[in-house]
């Protein structure tokens, strides 16, 4: 299994906090509300580790946007949302004009919105911090049984290794959990870690 | 020619061990005189402040504990001589503006060149 270095999770924590921060400021902007977040926390899996209870993710349902991205090297990323909260958060995005009926037809649009906001924050400050380019698919969103999607998520990816970046979000007094996490085969997290390796030796 | 007095102490804080080498790297290659003190929290900072009193302080937002703007208040409040600089990549306007109310200068992350440049500018821009 790979390991990664004191400084290997620091970089990759910093430029996910950055890209995070990223994406706090674009959804604060939308919500009109100051979007509170946690330091991010970084660990790697392997796949057939991955539960709903590792990731103590305990809401029965969840929704899960998911983006393809390459360049150098190539990811599957997907952040997931515990289905009530993501409810919320459409409807925060929404606005107080549109009905609880209503809602349930944007939430496909509005996730994929939010994913894409999100994912492409944090994947940009990394291509930009680790200057490299990185192209990205359409966002994709999915909800149901939260086992069922992540075992729909780990055998879809067919990947090996998962790097799963944790973050706690807040808007206004709501209090949510974001996943994202980023299937990676083992020769992309090589690369990876090459340009993060690249990265501190450049400091 | 650096003057004598142009030795200045600037503390660092932050808790990604990357960032504090980055700034202290780019703070370095301008003043390589400075002393550079660091810390991994907000409530390490406060400790150092009432220890040996910066000039300077570079304060990310986003730390375990107490967050930045919280120990940049109580910094300010009680040593409103030392320049602070939030350098975070929280960019949301209710940071900058909590930042400006402070009087401190609002410079967001990523740590490069050109942002520690305007972290510099505003230690140095006092009367």
């Amino acid at each position: 299994m790979s390991t990664l270095s004191e400084l290997q999770l620091d970089a990759l924590t910093e430029i996910f906090n950055i890209g995070a921060g990223r994406a706090a400021s674009s959804l604060s902007e939308i919500v009109g509300e100051e979007v509170k977040l946690s330091v991010p926390r970084v660990q790697l899996y392997q796949s057939s580790e991955i539960n709903a209870e590792v990731l103590s993710l305990n809401s029965p349902r969840v929704g899960a946007v998911k983006q393809s991205f390459s360049g150098p090297f190539d990811a599957d990323a997907m952040l997931l949302f515990t289905e009530e909260r993501a409810m919320e958060i459409v409807h925060d995005m929404m606005g107080s004009q549109v009905g609880i009926e209503e809602m349930v037809e944007f939430e496909q649009e509005a996730m994929c919105e939010l994913g894409n906001i999100i994912l492409n924050a944090c994947l940009s400050s990394m291509a930009d911090i680790l200057k490299l380019t990185l192209d990205s698919s359409l966002p994709a969103y999915s909800v149901g049984e939260t086992d069922t999607i992540l075992r729909q998520i780990v055998s879809e990816a067919n990947q090996p290794v998962m790097l799963v970046l944790h973050i706690d979000l807040a808007i206004e007094k709501r209090l949510s959990q974001g996943y994202l996490v980023f299937l990676l085969s083992s020769s992309s997290l090589r690369e990876l870690l090459i340009h993060i390796d690249r990265f501190i030796a450049g400091i | 020619m650096p003057h004598r007095n142009s030795i200045k102490t600037l503390l660092i804080v932050d808790d990604s061990r990357v960032s504090r080498m980055m700034i202290r790297a780019f703070v370095l290659a301008k003043y390589p005189q400075w002393i550079i003190i660091e810390a991994a929290s907000g409530n390490e900072a406060l400790e150092i402040v009432g220890r040996d009193t910066p000039n300077y302080c570079t304060m990310d937002i986003n730390m375990p504990g107490l967050i930045g703007t919280e120990a940049a208040a109580q910094i300010l409040a009680k040593y409103p001589g030392i320049r602070v600089a939030i350098f975070s990549s929280n960019i949301q306007e209710a940071h900058r503006t909590r930042a400006a109310t402070l009087g401190a200068r609002f410079v967001a992350k990523p740590v490069t060149e050109k942002t520690v440049a305007q972290a510099l500018e505003f230690f140095e821009s006092q009367a």
